[in-house]
């Protein structure tokens, strides 16, 4: 592995923070297009009810408005992320399944005419008996909320490897156990906000996404207008955490209304919308078996587990399987069954999350803890044992190349002084760990790959062109540290163009944890061809042989004879001379098995790599409040190499507020449809004060594969910090969790079932 | 509904608007001075993305009515630099890596200005606890704490 | 998200403010820090023809010293409450709870009489007007129902205010004036006890000033949040120990702060009262937390304050 590299692997600062330290970034709420109107939409009061009229003909006799649409304005297109869950009109005209759908619209002047345009919509609606519970949605009996999916059930994903109930029943200890958890927000600072303006024909769009070329798609079949006319240009994200991956229905509203209007049009949903109507997380119940030998080897899983999808699809069989996927791409599991059920329930759309699972992840590993302690193993000892390594399967077929589990385990176990201080009894502290994989990349078709076009400019400056999105956590300031590493020109010599539709080509967005592996290594390959045709022409014009030519500010030079050297400008005026500017293309496939299917096949390589990590949480619990604090939290994770260790930690950092502090505070809170906490004060974001001390550590498996070795930055602790989290209090307390968040309140009840049961 | 009169001085520059009687200093920020730094993401005072100085001290514009900073100073992120250099603590959340997607940026900044305003040499508990004025849901504030501790230091 | 439509007007004296609010027939707010009404008008939940401004009125923003008391203009803020010595030598419950008020950020421009007439609060009430209307207006909002509990024939929103409870712990007084002239109650007395209406002050009246008797107490404020910082009290529970008697105050549960006597500090008489508190609560599913656990809480926190107070520490 070279690693004399000048400025992959160090701490560079991001090209975008510029901009957004003095407040010049822009973000969708912040455009201004000329003639542009101000949208509001009109949303469902109903959870479940029959649409059987909407007149929107009110709204347009108010001075004012320019536009005002409904369902009935669009094409009766239904979209879905996959071909057999295209239950999304995005703009219902049958029926409206939560409280909050959009649906109907108008673009007026300003926003005090906008909002009297929709108190003259008249909408009839007839309502009908909702459900809000997805173990009595799955019931015979239960309200259907789409014709197609019998009992409400959208997907069920069924996995079954070797002899799950022989095993069972051979198993020196079984144990069997149901968590819960209330799904999350993804409180994303930026509120949901799209700006749309159609002009000759071509419609543009600005709002914050994860993958534009989705985002394209799909308005092209929902619009039914050919894809090249319609451009999502790049725009600052102000966060996504997986919740801005899919087309939206204000995405709809505003391309309806700009194409009705003929002006642009700007919507920008206010916080409680944003929590109600744009995606939320999955509530989930998850019953876990497991049996192991008296040697703490895990003989067999037995898993059901219940996904609260809300009322559509959104990303169906993918949220419906991520859960299991991580953990079985974690241990060695000879023997497992898994049930995975997505129902529909009447509550806001539920999506993928980067902290999805956690009922299940903390469930798992806190019990088995309790199962490892009863054989006298303690928690460090149990994963080592149970944890994959390099060149082995995991139970779906999927091959381990670099993995670094290991010595995550290992470093955050010495560094926090694991094994001693689990085994010491302090009533009210505990310490516990959690371990995870993650998949960087999924299956997703010919758009599982990257590609990057990369041009030099006469003054031997670099523009680069890749579909590549970046939703906050760094990913265009990687690609251009990657670029400047392989062209040896400083990072402020680079442009990047990245995530227009018109502009750059296919690669899988800010979703499925491709950026590094997939997105850099197509930007990688791209200035690697730049980097042969740069040296093959300084190579001609200094007279040495190519594999004597190095880059490096800026300047070509033979390695041998550092005198013999020229400016890459000049190279590339030389080039231009010849008519043949340098530019090249580079792309990264990854290595996935493409027969993969979540629901009809789920086995096969379902990534390139994986990355691996384990957090250490230590808590001290309050008997008397329920309150639990947590004074420390180390993270390892294994990136294969950090491109720039800043941002790795920053991902990691940002991990422990999201998932380990957010598994004591974070909730929505319901009455029946209705979502108690569409805000962010009640509910529970933790803020600086709420933070433990936290010590980060960068582990480096170097992937054959990643760019520069490089595989994801930080996400295993968004999907293991809870278990950390769960398992110190199970350490400190006996008792594992039963629902998460772990609230003081939640805490009081379990420590006072569990009185004298000791 | 007559507008209402006032004169505000944002970033060292005396503005005279008409502004409606019941307009918030941050969609006058926003929307007629094109100071669209300071963010609205909850509207209702939550969040502090809103956070700009009123003679000094660190407010959330979002729940301020613009006529009652008539003949007050505002600064806002975009009127930190000085002489086109970024201000140190402009500097330092670069350089600490505590910037990432962007949103929160400016209130976080404009708050931890506000806590140096009145404090040159603020320990760390006096950091987090005014920085705990503002939501970040990216960086786990670490690095945010960092970055305001390297900036007092630089001032002093 | 943009405010309702009104009128703005800034008021330079007393007399100005409750001529305006006369003028305007009721329709009208005062307006201070802004904190706690501008929520409110975003939401809707009230539209009124003109907000007062009464910042602009120099003698509500004073703090004196005088004749053993402490005079504290309502427009004060916490911000600068809190660094008042007075306060931080002599009343440590009040400054506390000041301390523990929100955050920083906001102490700085919320007000003492802003906060203390904040309106009560409940998850079902503190909503956008699509919300509502989708749920039904419940009792607070002019309708015939409390949307939380079935057939409760009151509301039972919850005032959330940090500071009333150590107010009425240091035996501090309101002095109100309005249209029809001024006058002196205990804190206390500003709480009418009923959710749809929390306070006793008329329409008009305008807080003139609180006055706080500067005696050398021990005191202690507990909250219960689930974060560090920003969020209202669950259970907020102030005690000051003045003389060898001792008060305590309890906010956060039902529409009024309740306040409770100890005639001596021992552990018999501090059980009472936590079990008094404990029976006075009745806390409904209108807050993050349960309500058991809510009304568990109260004496938990009442003997935990007491306890702080006794080893001498800080929250």
């Amino acid at each position: 592995m070279d690693d004399n590299l000048k400025i992959v692997g160090k701490r560079v600062v991001r090209s975008d923070s510029y901009a957004k330290v003095t407040g010049s970034a822009l973000y969708t709420a912040d455009l201004k297009l000329p003639g542009m109107l101000v949208a509001k939409v009109l949303r469902s009061p109903y959870p479940h009810a029959k649409i059987i009229s909407i007149d929107v003909s009110g709204a347009l006799k108010v001075p004012g408005v320019k536009a005002a649409v409904s369902g009935f304005d669009a094409y009766g297109v239904k979209w879905g992320v996959f071909r057999y869950t295209q239950d999304h009109a995005m703009l219902p005209t049958d029926k409206v399944r939560y409280i909050g759908e959009d649906v109907a619209a108008v673009a007026a002047v300003d926003e005090e005419t906008a909002l009297e345009g929709l108190s003259r919509i008249k909408v009839e609606y007839e309502p009908l008996d909702a459900v809000f519970d997805p173990v009595e949605s799955m019931k015979d009996g239960a309200p259907q909320i789409h014709n197609e999916y019998k009992n409400n059930i959208n997907i069920h994903v069924h996995i079954d490897v070797g002899e799950v109930d022989k095993a069972m029943a051979k198993a020196y200890l079984v144990r069997e156990d149901t968590f819960k958890a209330a799904g999350e927000a993804y409180a994303m600072m930026e509120p949901y906000a799209v700006v749309a303006s159609y002009a000759n024909g071509y419609l543009d769009l600005w709002m914050p996404n994860a993958g534009p070329h989705v985002r394209a798609k799909a308005l092209s079949n929902l619009l039914k207008i050919p894809l090249n006319r319609v451009r999502v240009r790049h725009i600052n994200s102000g966060g996504a955490f997986g919740g801005r991956s899919e087309v939206a229905p204000g995405d709809l509203v505003a391309s309806l209304l700009t194409i009705k209007s003929g002006r642009p049009v700007k919507l920008v949903l206010s916080r409680e919308e944003n929590a109600t109507s744009s995606r939320q997380v999955h509530d989930i119940v998850a019953t876990v078996k497991t049996g192991m030998k008296k040697d703490g080897t895990i003989v067999a899983k037995d898993y059901k587990v219940i996904y609260d999808g809300g009322a559509y699809s959104s990303t169906g069989p993918i949220a419906t399987s991520i859960p299991f996927y991580v953990y079985e791409e974690c241990y060695r599991f000879p023997n497992v069954r898994y049930n995975g059920y997505r129902v529909f329930t009447n509550k806001g759309i539920r999506g993928m999350y980067g902290c999805h699972g956690r009922a299940f992840l903390a469930g798992n590993e806190a019990q088995m803890d309790m199962m490892a302690k009863e054989l006298g193993l303690d928690p460090v000892d149990v994963r080592l044992k149970n944890g994959l390594t390099a060149g082995e399967m995991t139970a779906t077929k999927s091959k381990i190349t670099s993995c670094g589990l290991k010595d995550t385990i290992i470093e955050a176990s010495e560094k926090t002084n694991f094994k001693k201080r689990w085994k010491k009894k302090e009533k009210n502290r505990g310490i516990g760990m959690g371990c995870v994989a993650i998949m960087c990349g999924f299956p997703m078709g010919f758009r599982s790959g990257s590609s990057c076009y990369v041009k030099i400019n006469d003054d031997g400056q670099v523009t680069l062109v890749t579909g590549l999105v970046d939703n906050g956590q760094g990913n265009e300031s990687m690609v251009i540290q990657v670029a400047s590493e392989v062209l040896g020109v400083p990072m402020e010599d680079i442009n990047l163009v990245n995530a227009d539709t018109e502009v750059t080509n296919l690669d899988p967005g800010a979703y499925s944890q491709a950026a590094a592996y997939v997105g850099a290594n197509a930007v990688k390959a791209a200035c690697e061809n730049v980097r042969k045709r740069l040296i093959s022409i300084a190579s001609e014009k200094l007279g040495v042989p190519e594999s004597d030519i190095d880059l490096k500010d800026r300047i070509a030079y033979s390695i041998k004879q550092p005198d013999k050297r020229m400016p890459i400008s000049w190279i590339a005026r030389e080039a231009f001379f010849r008519g043949e500017p340098i530019v090249a293309t580079g792309s990264f496939f990854p290595d996935i098995d493409f027969e993969r299917e979540w629901v009809t096949r789920p086995w096969g390589q379902m990534a390139g790599t994986f990355s691996f990590g384990t957090s250490v949480a230590e808590v001290e619990v309050d008997y008397e409040t329920g309150k639990i604090i947590v004074p420390r939290f180390t993270a390892a994770h294994d990136c294969g190499r950090p491109i720039n260790p800043m941002a790795v930690e920053g991902q990691m950092e940002g991990s422990i507020q999201q998932a380990g502090i957010a598994t004591i505070t974070e909730g929505n809170v319901w009455y029946r449809g209705f979502l108690l906490n569409p805000d962010l004060l009640e509910y529970k974001v933790p803020l600086a004060c709420d933070m433990p001390e936290i010590d980060t550590i960068i582990v480096s498996s170097h992937d054959p594969k990643g760019p520069f070795g490089a595989k994801e930055g930080g996400l295993t602790v968004r999907m293991n910090a809870y278990s950390a989290i769960a398992c110190a209090f199970t350490n400190a307390t006996g008792i594992l969790f039963e629902e998460l968040p772990l609230t003081p309140d939640k805490v009081l009840n379990l420590l006072e079932k569990n009185k004298g049961v000791k | 509904m007559k507008t209402v009169k006032v004169t505000i001085n944002v970033n060292n520059e005396k503005i005279k608007l008409q502004v409606k009687p019941y307009e918030t200093l941050l969609e006058t920020l926003r929307e007629r001075l094109a100071l669209t730094g300071a963010k609205e993401a909850c509207s209702l005072g939550s969040c502090g993305s809103c956070t700009v100085l009123l003679n000094g001290t660190p407010v959330r514009s979002c729940l301020i009515l613009t006529p009652e900073v008539d003949g007050a100073s505002i600064t806002t992120i975009e009127g930190l630099k000085e002489d086109g250099k970024l201000h140190p603590l402009q500097e330092a959340f670069m350089e600490k890596g505590a910037v990432q997607c962007g949103f929160c940026t400016s209130g976080m900044i404009m708050t931890a200005k506000g806590l140096l305003n009145r404090n040159k040499k603020p320990s760390r508990a006096e950091i987090i606890k005014s920085i705990s004025s503002n939501i970040c849901r990216c960086t786990g504030y670490k690095k945010i704490v960092e970055a305001v501790e390297e900036a007092s230091k630089k001032m002093a | 998200m943009i405010l309702p439509k009104f009128e703005y007007k800034k008021a330079r004296t007393i007399e100005e403010a409750l001529e305006i609010y006369s003028q305007y027939n009721g329709e009208a707010f005062y307006l201070a820090g802004g904190t706690d009404l501008v929520p409110l008008l975003k939401h809707r939940l009230f539209n009124p023809k003109v907000v007062i401004d009464i910042k602009g009125i120099e003698e509500l923003k004073t703090i004196t010293k005088k004749g053993g008391n402490l005079l504290v203009g309502p427009n004060a803020t916490l911000y600068e409450l809190k660094g008042t010595p007075e306060i931080q030598e002599k009343l440590p419950c009040l400054f506390q709870s000041l301390d523990a008020t929100s955050c920083e950020t906001l102490q700085m421009r919320g007000t003492i009489g802003g906060n203390i007439m904040q309106n009560t609060r409940c998850l079902q009430y503190n909503k956008s007007l699509e919300w509502r209307t989708a749920r039904g207006f419940c009792y607070k909002m002019g309708g015939k129902t409390c949307n939380v509990v079935l057939n409760a024939k009151a509301c039972y929103s919850n005032y959330c205010g940090d500071n009333a409870p150590s107010l009425m712990t240091v035996d501090a007084k309101a002095r109100i004036v309005g249209p029809t002239g001024e006058r002196t109650i205990k804190v206390e007395k500003l709480f009418s006890g009923d959710g749809k209406e929390p306070f006793t002050v008329k329409p008009g009246e305008i807080l003139k000033g609180i006055i706080i008797p500067l005696k050398e107490t021990k005191g202690a404020y507990e909250k219960l949040t689930v974060r560090g910082s920003i969020d209202y009290p669950l259970v907020g529970v102030a005690v000051t120990i003045k003389d060898g008697s001792a008060k305590v105050g309890v906010t956060g549960i039902g529409p009024c702060p309740r306040v409770y006597e100890l005639k001596e500090v021992n552990e018999k008489e501090i059980n009472n009262i936590a079990d008094k508190a404990y029976e006075d609560a009745k806390p409904v599913l209108n807050a993050v937390l349960t309500p058991a656990y809510r009304k568990k809480m109260v004496g938990v926190l009442i003997k935990r304050a007491f306890k702080r107070i006794e080893k001498g520490g800080s929250r």
